[in-house]
């Protein structure tokens, strides 16, 4: 009894933790208003020039592999709402813990890393979810009329491609910034990885608009579902296409997330053996 | 100049240090332009045209853009927002108004994003592959007035980081708000303007001069008339207007310094 007691308060205050970190970086983050209205405004204005090519592309037909003008204009607003989310543009919050050394000491915490630095980044996610993902949805829903989901479950099962995005993001970005305990060039390295993410992950470009080959060789890589996923569901797939999507998502989700353990597990090593 | 000589030849030995990694940013810097126009070119092709351009008429505009701009962001990188904003926290810019020298050249010296020489080089690639294979550009009387386009646009350009460097001075903090004028505006000038709505075209033609600069020049290289039937004279406006928009940004500099007050450290 004492024992499935222990247990239960493990998890509880674990989980505790893991809201206490995520809520502290939503309100460090909530800070910044200005630059939160100046970066606003500069994302619909690039969101405008990205969804006229699009459109003057498709001019002349009526729809393009399955996408018309709304379909596209509801995918230039996913995606410049979700740009900062999934942080296409890169993070290196962890390597810079590495080169400043003050990873040591976070290492000394009785949390796993990963589960410290997710908590972070649900928190930042969140944060931009809230000020950018949806401002940006609503004023692109009143002034472009774009596409909502049309049922509840599809909005659900909108949301949990997005949860499930955000840990493959996160995963992925936590391995790229752990080459930092190897290299002392991997802010250079990060950044190619970084640069193949906006390419892959469709937020360029819409995937299903690149040539075929492209889009089978994509697949076969965790990137799609980053984004390009939650842009599917969300302009609507069928119910088959959604089951195997998310299908993927958990499969990329759990493949990072216990790669990124091994490697850390890795790095550790040899951060006490260059320490030592 | 021989001071700026000097300063921008230790920028380069300083950058020579770290060869690795310097290698890493070019080679970094030149994917983000292969990414972006790959993507572009590769959904082209399951379309027709865009606003009745093809794709190396396009390339045209998007070459002389990522050439001239990445040139320009290369040597004004000491009056961009965020490294300008550290001149002015760090108190450099307090060093340098005292040392008998001009200031301007020190700022120009402190600086230079060496990694940019990989969107400057595919800038090149992308433009020359037009010119190539757009035969109306092969005339002489054009091509003598394309130098004069491309230093246009890189006034145009330097002026609006002059004016991002000024308003630091007030706000100390670096300014995202002009990366809609720079990146924004470079965005714009990558594909004809007809794409765009009518009023976002006639704000950046006549509030905004950025359809001058390279979208009329290229009306006129590529031998295509003008949709919006503007005056045949249009083409030939985007050197004044590089210098004007240069001349008022060094005046607005001007102002700038007289009320700038050190942080004090």
């Amino acid at each position: 009894m004492a024992h499935s007691n222990s247990c239960v308060h493990l998890t509880y205050s674990s989980v505790r933790l893991f809201w206490e970190i995520t809520k502290r970086s939503l309100q460090r983050h909530l800070t910044y208003r200005t630059a939160t209205i100046t970066g606003l405004i500069t994302n619909l204005f690039f969101g405008l020039l990205r969804a006229s090519v699009l459109l003057a592309l498709l001019s002349g037909s009526s729809s393009a592999n399955g996408w018309n003008a709304q379909d596209i204009v509801t995918y230039v607003a996913l995606t410049q709402a979700l740009m900062v989310v999934v942080s296409v543009f890169g993070w290196s919050d962890l390597m810079n813990t590495v080169y400043r050394g003050e990873i040591a000491a976070e290492l000394l915490r009785p949390t796993s890393l990963f589960l410290f630095w997710l908590a972070q980044d649900i928190g930042r996610s969140l944060t931009a979810l809230v000020t950018r993902g949806i401002s940006i949805m609503l004023v692109c829903y009143f002034v472009f009329a774009i596409k909502v989901p049309s049922s509840f479950g599809q909005w659900l099962v909108v949301l949990l491609s997005l949860g499930l995005a955000m840990v493959i993001s996160f995963a992925f970005r936590f391995i790229v910034n752990l080459a930092a305990f190897w290299s002392p060039d991997a802010r250079g390295m990060a950044r190619f990885a970084f640069i193949a993410l906006g390419f892959a992950s469709g937020f360029l470009m819409p995937l299903r608009f690149f040539p075929d080959w492209l889009q089978h060789v994509l697949a076969l890589t965790p990137f799609p579902h980053m984004m390009n996923s939650i842009i599917e569901i969300y302009i609507g797939s069928s119910d088959a296409r959604v089951i195997e999507i998310l299908g993927l998502q958990v499969f990329w989700a759990v493949t990072l997330t216990g790669l990124a353990q091994l490697i850390l597990a890795r790095a550790t090593r040899r951060l006490v053996i260059l320490g030592g | 100049m021989m001071l700026y000589r000097h300063l921008l030849l230790a920028q380069l030995r300083g950058a020579m240090q770290y060869r690795v990694s310097f290698v890493l940013d070019v080679l970094s810097t030149s994917l983000i332009t292969i990414t972006e126009f790959g993507a572009f070119a590769l959904v082209f092709s399951r379309f027709q045209g865009l606003g009745g351009w093809s794709l190396v008429q396009i390339m045209f505009l998007y070459g002389m853009v990522e050439f001239a701009f990445g040139l320009t962001d290369m040597l004004f990188d000491g009056f961009d927002s965020p490294t300008f904003a550290q001149h002015i926290r760090k108190g450099t810019l307090d060093q340098f108004l005292l040392r008998p020298a001009n200031l301007m050249i020190q700022i120009f010296g402190s600086s230079l994003s060496l990694r940019r020489i990989g969107r400057i080089v595919l800038g090149i690639g992308i433009f020359g592959y037009a010119v190539i294979h757009n035969p109306q550009v092969w005339q002489l009387e054009k091509l003598w007035y394309l130098p004069f386009v491309l230093i246009g646009m890189g006034l145009y350009f330097g002026g609006l980081f002059l004016v991002g460097a000024t308003i630091t001075i007030w706000t100390v903090d670096s300014t995202d708000a002009m990366n809609l004028f720079t990146y924004g505006g470079k965005e714009m000038m990558s594909y004809p303007m007809g794409i765009y709505s009518d009023w976002l075209r006639v704000l950046f033609t006549f509030l905004f001069p950025v359809a001058l600069l390279n979208y009329y020049p290229a009306l006129f290289f590529l031998g295509k008339p003008d949709p919006f039937g503007l005056p045949a004279w249009m083409p030939f406006l985007a050197p004044i207007a590089g210098f004007v928009m240069f001349l008022v940004a060094l005046k607005f500099w001007q102002f700038g310094l007289k009320h700038y007050q050190s942080t004090g450290n």
